[in-house]
Formats: structure tokens, sequence, C-alpha cells
């Protein structure tokens, strides 16, 4: 990372905060532009409703322009808490009566992998489809119903009638095999 | 969970996956909002979960949604730079007169009293009725300065649109009811907005042109009407159409005042989508 904020081509999510900071559109649009398919493509996974995900992807950069100053870079992923809050409203819309999800901080999420450029983005795309695509069906079953339907660890034992302890098992072992593709 | 134990990974896991029931994870945040190492861990924890957003298939959002977030930044930023306004809360007049009852011993106190108890009476009115009335035209203000919001938001809206790559531009041509009539239409099918202006001879007052989305399958849809009862934009004509309809062609027909739900008289204007 360069002086300027910049990792060769890209300048990174840092800098453009800096200057979204300061209230440059041209650094929201840039933002946008990197992240704005996977926040959408998340939450219309979740909720199956364009129009929704639409609402929630501009909520999401608008309150990346009210609150820019909040986000810290030595404490959390700006990708990560995109990712993170795109999905927890989503479940939140999705089980609307439950009131289930949290909120998360703007220093909450701390993802350990570089997604600034398309290039990087589209590395990590393939290695993650490729660990679920070699997952056994009933551990990316239970990863699945957890993180895009929301469902706990004892809805997904009702669901699968398996007993808790197998379902928390499934998990943690696809959890494992999912965070292979940080190293 | 005693406060000196921290919790375990897998648990955190389970906590950023959204995988615990409501009790479980209150209690799991309960402890992690005094314990700085169970939160860097729910942090990671979070970041790992996370991936799972880079399993989805990829889709790109509608150029409107851009345009529509920059046009509620600016919308925003305009709105703070004029929202020093200063308003103070009105507080309730609590004046009034004691409920003192007179003593019909005191002789001449009554003189001085009475007077001035009617007095404050008077005053403790005229307050009240102020107060009123400052409530009332601060409750106008807002109302207007509400209204003047939403103009711009809608304002913001249709120019988002015209600035929106998928907005398509239909050329109106004159039938040979009115030859030399034209227009143009902007649509946005998936905004479900249409903005249209057109040159054509002024009708009988009974009479109003309106336009109409004719879609690919089933009837023609209403696209307002061009002239009173229409909304005007500017030099345009606006209407909201139902979203995502695509439309084979657009036309205008003359109607009786008002208009109609369908189109009864004349074509004068058409174009292909």
């Amino acid at each position: 990372v360069t002086a300027q904020g910049t990792t060769g081509e890209t300048t990174t999510d840092w800098s453009l905060l800096a200057r979204i900071g300061q209230k440059d559109e041209d650094a929201l649009s840039a933002l946008y532009d990197r992240y704005s398919g996977l926040v959408f493509s998340e939450a219309k996974r979740i909720l199956h409703d364009t129009g929704a995900a639409e609402e929630i992807l501009q909520d999401l950069f608008y309150q990346v322009w009210r609150t820019a100053e909040r986000f810290d870079p030595a404490r959390g992923s700006l990708a990560g808490w995109l990712v993170v809050a795109a999905r927890n409203r989503a479940i939140s819309k999705l089980r609307r009566k439950s009131g289930k999800t949290e909120e998360v901080d703007e220093k909450g999420v701390s993802l350990k992998v570089d997604v600034e450029s398309r290039a990087a983005q589209s590395l990590l795309l393939d290695k993650v489809r490729t660990v679920m695509g070699n997952l056994p069906e009933n551990q990316r079953e239970a990863l699945e119903c957890a993180y895009f339907e929301g469902m706990s660890h004892t809805e997904i034992a009702e669901k699968t009638g398996q007993p808790l302890g197998t379902v928390k098992t499934r998990i943690r072992s696809a959890m494992e095999a999912l965070k292979k593709v940080l190293s | 969970l005693s406060s000196e134990e921290h919790i375990r990974f897998e648990e955190l896991e389970l906590l950023a996956l959204g995988a615990l029931p409501e009790d479980e994870a209150a209690a799991l945040q309960a402890h992690i909002s005094g314990c700085d190492e169970c939160a860097v861990k729910l942090a990671q924890a979070r970041g790992d979960a996370a991936l799972l957003a880079f399993a989805v298939q990829q889709e790109r959002p509608a150029g409107t949604i851009r345009a529509e977030l920059m046009a509620r930044i600016r919308a925003n930023r305009e709105a703070e730079a004029h929202s020093a306004w200063p308003v103070k809360p009105v507080e309730e007049n609590r004046g009034g007169v004691a409920g003192q009852k007179a003593d019909s011993g005191s002789g001449w106190w009554n003189w001085v009293l009475v007077p001035a108890a009617l007095a404050l009476a008077l005053v403790s009115f005229a307050l009240s009725w102020q107060n009123r009335r400052i409530a009332s035209e601060l409750q106008r203000e807002r109302k207007a300065a509400e209204a003047m919001i939403r103009d711009r938001e809608q304002i913001e809206r249709l120019v988002g649109v015209l600035a929106a790559p998928d907005t398509v531009t239909v050329k109106l041509a004159g039938t040979s009811d009115a030859a030399n009539a034209s227009g143009v239409v902007k649509f946005n099918a998936k905004a479900g907005i249409v903005l249209y202006s057109a040159d054509l001879p002024a009708l009988p007052k009974d009479k109003s042109y309106q336009m109409w989305l004719v879609p690919v399958n089933g009837a023609p849809i209403s696209a307002g009407l061009l002239g009173p009862g229409g909304h005007a934009w500017g030099s345009m004509w606006t209407a909201d159409v139902p979203a995502n309809t695509p439309a084979k062609a657009f036309a205008v027909t003359i109607e009786p005042v008002g208009g109609a739900p369908q189109p009864t008289g004349p074509k004068v204007l058409l174009g292909a989508a």
C-alpha cells in the first residue's frame, strides 16, 4: 500500500473511505462499483427478491456515505462489514417477525483476504465455489441453512432430523474446509 | 459462562453464522460486550463466515440503483445544507388563574384580587391562543418543508430515471387524425416510470389527450393525461405504470375530459417501443 493508498492499480478501500468522509461522490461511486455486485447478489440469494435486495444495497452504501468516519482500518474489513451487514439485514427482512439478527458495528468484521481488485474477487469466488462444491451435501446444507436462511442449529436439526451435535459437527467441518481458501 | 472464561471459537463461529438460538446468542453477546479478546475472535469468525458471500452466483444490480443512490445523497446534502432551521419547541402555556378562593370576609382585598384574577385569565387566554397559533403555524411550515422534500425526492427520482442506461426513448408520430403532431416518450420499465412531451393541437374543453402504454401482452395501460388531471414536470408529463411491464408501443388518444380506463377515441400519436 502506497502513501496515496493504492495497491498497484487499485485504490484501497480505506483510501476511498477517507475521500467519502470528505463527501467525495466519485469515491463512493468507485466503492459501489467494487462491491455492489457482491452485496446485491448475496441479498438476492437470501431474499429471492430483486427489489428488496436493491433496497438493502442502496441503504448500505447510503450508510457508508453518512458514517464513513466510523470505519476503522485498524480493526476491520470494509468488504467484510458490507457482506455481513447485507446478510444480517436480508435475514432480518426474511424473518421479519422474529427480529433475530444483530446489527454489526463498523469494526466488527475481520476478513483476512484481499478483495479490493476485480481479479482478487474473481479468484476468491472461484476458490469458495470450488470448496462449497466439494463439501459433502449434508455439510453444505447445514452451512447454507444457517447463513442464507437464518436458521439456528436447533431449527436445522429439526429440519434434517439429525441430532443437534451432528448438525454442529457438520457446520464446524464445513467452516474448517471453507477457511482453507484463506491459506 | 463465567466472566473469566473465554468463549470457544466454535461457538463464536456459530454466532457469526447466525446459527445460535436467540437466548444463547444473547448470553454470548453479553460476555463479548465486556471481553475484548472474544470481540476480536468474533470479528475473525464473522470474516470467515463472510466468505460464504463469495459462494453466490454474482449478478450486477440495475443501473437505476446507482442513480437513485447518488440522487439520494445529493438530496440529503441539500437537506442538510438547509436544515439550519432552528425550531424552538413550543412550550405549553401553563399560566392561568390559581385555584384560590377569595375570602368573602376580606373586604377591600376582593377589589384588588378579582380584577387581578380576571386580568390574569385574559392574559392566560391570550397566551394560550397565541401558543396554539404558533404551534399551528409550525405544523404548517413542517408540512410545507416535508412536501418540498417529497417534491425534491420525486425530481431526483425522475432525473435518475432520465439518466439511467436502461431508460428507452420512443418517438411518437402523428396519425392521419393529427398528421403534424409529434411526441417523445422516455420509459423505464424497471422503475415503472413514463416521461413524455408532445406537440398536439388544442382540444375542445370536454376532451383530453391520454397517453397509453401498449404492453407486449394484455390491454393498454393508462400512462396519464396531457393536460388538466395529468402530472406535469417542467415541460414534460409523467406517470407511474406497473413496474417491469415490457412495452410494445406508446399511443395518445383523444378521450373525454378526465380520461378513460381504456382507449375509446381516435389515436393521434403512435410509436413502437
